[in-house]
C-alpha cells in the first residue's frame, strides 16, 4: 500500500515535471559560440513561401541553395536554416524570445514588434552601403520606426488588373478600362455577352482589406488621411463604395461580394466566369493552373484615370543584436542581395523584388510589367499604427456590407473602431 | 507502535488516492486550468503576438458589451441553439421510431444513417458550400434544371451570400450532422422499453398515438434528455459549420458568439478571452435551465 502511493506520487510529480520541462527542452545550444578565431555558426529562422517542407518549392530547399553559395563563399561562418510556415512563425519566434534563445537573422511579416524591446540592428548597422542604396526608397521607409530602420525589405508584392482577353474580345471590348466609366461600360458590355460576373470582386473575409483599399485610392482615399489620421468614411472612400454599390446592384459584380473570398474569385476567373479582377503576380500560376492562359494585365482602374500607384506588401528581413553576429550578418546580407537569391525568390514563389537592380532584371516579362511600374510608387496599409490589427479585422468581417447596405454607415462604424480609446 | 498505527491508517486513508488521483490531475489540468487561464486572460491586457501588457480590469468586458453587435450574435445564438436541437429531436424521434420497426434492409438503413456521424463535419459544410456556389454548385444546378432558378453566377443562386438565405442552411446543415447521434441515443432508449407494457396498453385498447404519448416518451425521457443536453452544448459550441460556410458573413450577420469570439482574437486576445468567459457562462446557464425544464432530477434512473 505504502510503496504504491509512493509510486503514483512519483508517477504524478514526474507527469508534473515533464509537462513544465516542454517549454525549456530547447535549451543549451544557444545560438553558436562566438569564439575568436572558431567558426561562428548564424542561425536563421525563416517563413515558408513555397507549399510545405515536401514540396519542390519549400523554403528549405531555397534556403539550402543560398547558404551552401554563401558558406562556400564565406568559409568559417555557418548557416543554421530553420524554415517555419506561415500559420505558426509568429507563435514560434514570440517563443524564442520569451526563451531568450532569438535567432541571429529571421524574416517574416514584420519587423515592428522586436524593435520597441531593443532586440534588433539598426539597418546600417548590418547593411553595407551599396545594398542600402539599391533598396526601393519607399520601401525603405517602411522598415523605420522613428526615423531609424531596422526592418530590412526582403520580398514585396502588389496589385494590378487581370482581364480575360478572349471574354473582352467577345463582348467587343478594345483595351482594359482605366476609368471607373469605362470599366462600368465594360462590365455592362461583359453581361451582354453572356458573363455572369463581369467584375470579379471579393469584398469577404480573406481580404477584403486589400480590395477595398485599391478602390479608395482609385479615388485619392485610403484608410489615412494625408495628415496621418484615420479617415475610413472620408467623403472619397464613400463615393468609391457608392460607386461599387451601384455596379453590385446592376448585377456587374460576383453575387453578394460581402461574402466572397478572393480565392474563390480568382478560381471564377480562372474559369473563364468573370471579365476583370484585381490580382497579383501571386494569381498568374493559380490563373494558369486553371487553364485560363489568355489572359491581360492592365493598372488598376481609378475614377478618373488608371492608378500611377498600387497596393504594395512588403515582408522582411531582420537581425537581431543578442548573439554579436554583426559581422557575419552582414556579410550574408550583402550575398543575399548583390547575388541571384532575390531573383531566385521572384522566379520560384511570383513575389516582387524590392531593390532596383531586382526590377531592371524582371523588366522585361510583360505580365509582370505593370506590377513593376507601380512598385516604386506602391501604396501600403498603415500596418505600423498600433491600431491597424483592430481596423484590419473589423474591415475583413464588416466592409463587404457597405455595397448592400449604406456605405456611409458601414465605414462609419470602422472608423469608429479606428478612433476608440 | 500506537504512533505507526496510526500513520498506518492515516495512509489507509489516503490510498484511494492512488486510484483516483490520476483522474483528478487530469481533469486539473485539462479542464480546471484552461478555465482559470481563460478567466485570468480576460481580465489582462494582451498584444496581438501573445504577450501580456497587464491587467486591464474590467476594460475587455465593458469593450465586449460595447460592440455594436455584441447583442445580435448573442440573440442569434440562442435562436441557433433552440432551432438546432429542436429540429434534431423532432427528426431523431421519428427516425428512431422508424428503425426500431422490422422492415427488410433496416440494417442496412441503420448502418447508413451513421455516415453523416462518421464524416467530419468541416468536410461536411465544405461540400454543402460547394454544392451551393452560384457559379458550379450542385444544388443550384438542380434548381435551375427544375426551372427553379434562372441562371447561375447571380445572386439568386447565392443563398449563402445572404443572412435571410444562409440562415436556413446553416440550420440544415447542422441538424444532418447532429441527427445520427440523437437519433441512435433514441434508438437505444426505445429497445429498453420492455415490451409487457406495450402489451398492457394494447389490453386496455389504448390508440396508437395514445400509446406513444403516455408510454413511449415518458419512458424514452432519460434518453431524450441526455441527447438533447449533449445537443445542446454541441451546438452551442458549434463552430466548423459556420465558419466554412459563411464566417459569419456578410458582417456578423450569421456569426453565433463561438465564431465572434474567434474574430475577436484577430483583433484583441483579451476581449476574445471576455468572449470566452461569457460563452462558458452561457452554457452553464443554458445547461441549468435546460435540466429544470426536462426536470432532470425527477427522471427516472
Amino acid at each position: 500500500m505504502n510503496k504504491r502511493l509512493v509510486g503514483a506520487l512519483t508517477l504524478g510529480l514526474s507527469a508534473a515535471l515533464v509537462m513544465t520541462g516542454c517549454g525549456s527542452t530547447q535549451s543549451g545550444s544557444d545560438g553558436g559560440d562566438k569564439a575568436s578565431g572558431g567558426d561562428v555558426t548564424l542561425k536563421l529562422v525563416a517563413a515558408d513561401y513555397g507549399d510545405g517542407p515536401t514540396a519542390d518549392n519549400s523554403g528549405e530547399k531555397f534556403w539550402k541553395g543560398v547558404v551552401d553559395g554563401f558558406q562556400k563563399a564565406n568559409p568559417g561562418i555557418k548557416v543554421d536554416v530553420q524554415v517555419i510556415n506561415w500559420n505558426d512563425i509568429d507563435k514560434q519566434v514570440a517563443t524564442m524570445v520569451q526563451n531568450g534563445q532569438v535567432p541571429d537573422i529571421l524574416q517574416t511579416g514584420d519587423y515592428s514588434g522586436f524593435v520597441k524591446d531593443g532586440l534588433l540592428y539598426k539597418t546600417d548597422e548590418v547593411l553595407s552601403a551599396s545594398t542600402s542604396a539599391d533598396l526601393l526608397p519607399k520601401f525603405a521607409d517602411f522598415g523605420k520606426v522613428d526615423g531609424v530602420g531596422y526592418g530590412i525589405p526582403f520580398v514585396s508584392s502588389a496589385r494590378a488588373l487581370f482581364y480575360n482577353k478572349d471574354l473582352f474580345t467577345k463582348a467587343g471590348i478594345a483595351e482594359p478600362p482605366k476609368t471607373w466609366d469605362e470599366l462600368k461600360a465594360a462590365a455592362e458590355k461583359l453581361k451582354k455577352a453572356g458573363v455572369s460576373q463581369p467584375f470579379g470582386l471579393p469584398l469577404g473575409n480573406e481580404e477584403a482589406q486589400a480590395e477595398s483599399f485599391l478602390w479608395f485610392m482609385g479615388n485619392g482615399g485610403g484608410y489615412k488621411d494625408s495628415s496621418g489620421a484615420w479617415a475610413v468614411d472620408s467623403a472619397a472612400n464613400v463615393e468609391a463604395f457608392q460607386y461599387l454599390k451601384g455596379l453590385v446592384d446592376a448585377g456587374l459584380t460576383t453575387p453578394n461580394p460581402g461574402t466572397k473570398n478572393r480565392k474563390d474569385v480568382w478560381a471564377d476567373f480562372a474559369a473563364g466566369k468573370v471579365g476583370m479582377v484585381n490580382g497579383g503576380p501571386m494569381s498568374i500560376p493559380i490563373f494558369e493552373k486553371g487553364g485560363l492562359t489568355n489572359f491581360g494585365v492592365a493598372p488598376i482602374a481609378g475614377k478618373t484615370a488608371a492608378l500611377d500607384t498600387t497596393l504594395g506588401v512588403e515582408d522582411w528581413i531582420m537581425a537581431f543584436n543578442k548573439n554579436g553576429h554583426q559581422e557575419q550578418i552582414k556579410k550574408f546580407f550583402d550575398y543575399f542581395y548583390s547575388g541571384d537569391a532575390a531573383q531566385k525568390i521572384s522566379d520560384t514563389y511570383k513575389l516582387l523584388p524590392v531593390t532596383k537592380s531586382g526590377i531592371e532584371k524582371l523588366s522585361s516579362d510583360e505580365k509582370l510589367k505593370p506590377f513593376l511600374d507601380a512598385l516604386p510608387n506602391a501604396t501600403f496599409y498603415p500596418f505600423q499604427d498600433p491600431k491597424w490589427s483592430e481596423v484590419n479585422t473589423q474591415v475583413k468581417q464588416t466592409i463587404g456590407g457597405a455595397v448592400g447596405g449604406d456605405p456611409k454607415a458601414v465605414l462609419g462604424a470602422i472608423q469608429k473602431v479606428a478612433t476608440a480609446g | 507502535m500506537q504512533q505507526t498505527s496510526a500513520r498506518g491508517g492515516a495512509l489507509r486513508a489516503l490510498a484511494p488516492l492512488a486510484w483516483v488521483g490520476p483522474a483528478v490531475a487530469l481533469i486539473a489540468v485539462v479542464v480546471v486550468w484552461p478555465v482559470v487561464v481563460m478567466v485570468q486572460s480576460s481580465f489582462l491586457k494582451i498584444s496581438r503576438f501573445g504577450v501580456v501588457q497587464g491587467g486591464n480590469g474590467t476594460g475587455n468586458y465593458d469593450k465586449l458589451f460595447g460592440e455594436p453587435d455584441f447583442g445580435g450574435v448573442m440573440a442569434r445564438s440562442l435562436v441557433w441553439v433552440v432551432a438546432v436541437v429542436a429540429l434534431t429531436v423532432l427528426v431523431s424521434l421519428a427516425l428512431a421510431q422508424l428503425f426500431n420497426q422490422r422492415f427488410p434492409g433496416r440494417r442496412f438503413a441503420r448502418w447508413a444513417l451513421i455516415a453523416p456521424w462518421a464524416a467530419s463535419v468541416l468536410m461536411t459544410s465544405i461540400i454543402f458550400k460547394w454544392m451551393l456556389d452560384p457559379e458550379v454548385g450542385l444544388i443550384n444546378m438542380l434548381r435551375r434544371d427544375l426551372g427553379l432558378l434562372d441562371a447561375l453566377g447571380g445572386a439568386a443562386a447565392d443563398p449563402l451570400g445572404s443572412a435571410a438565405g444562409a440562415m436556413p442552411w446553416l440550420v440544415f446543415v447542422a441538424v444532418f450532422v447532429s441527427v445520427p447521434f440523437t437519433t441512435y441515443a433514441l434508438l437505444a432508449g426505445l429497445s429498453a422499453i420492455p415490451a409487457d407494457v406495450y402489451e398492457a396498453a394494447k389490453i386496455d385498447g389504448a390508440s396508437k398515438l395514445r400509446t406513444y404519448w403516455s408510454i413511449t416518451l415518458p419512458l424514452l425521457r432519460p434518453a431524450l434528455t441526455v441527447a438533447a443536453l449533449i445537443n445542446v452544448m454541441n451546438v452551442f459550441n458549434s463552430f466548423p459549420i459556420i465558419w466554412a460556410m459563411t464566417h459569419g458573413q456578410p458582417g456578423y450577420s450569421t456569426a453565433t458568439s463561438t465564431i465572434f469570439m474567434y474574430i475577436l482574437k484577430g483583433s484583441d486576445i483579451g476581449e476574445s478571452a471576455a468572449m470566452s468567459v461569457v460563452n462558458f457562462g452561457m452554457v452553464i446557464v443554458l445547461t441549468i435551465v435546460f435540466l429544470k425544464v426536462s426536470k432532470w432530477r425527477t427522471a427516472p434512473a
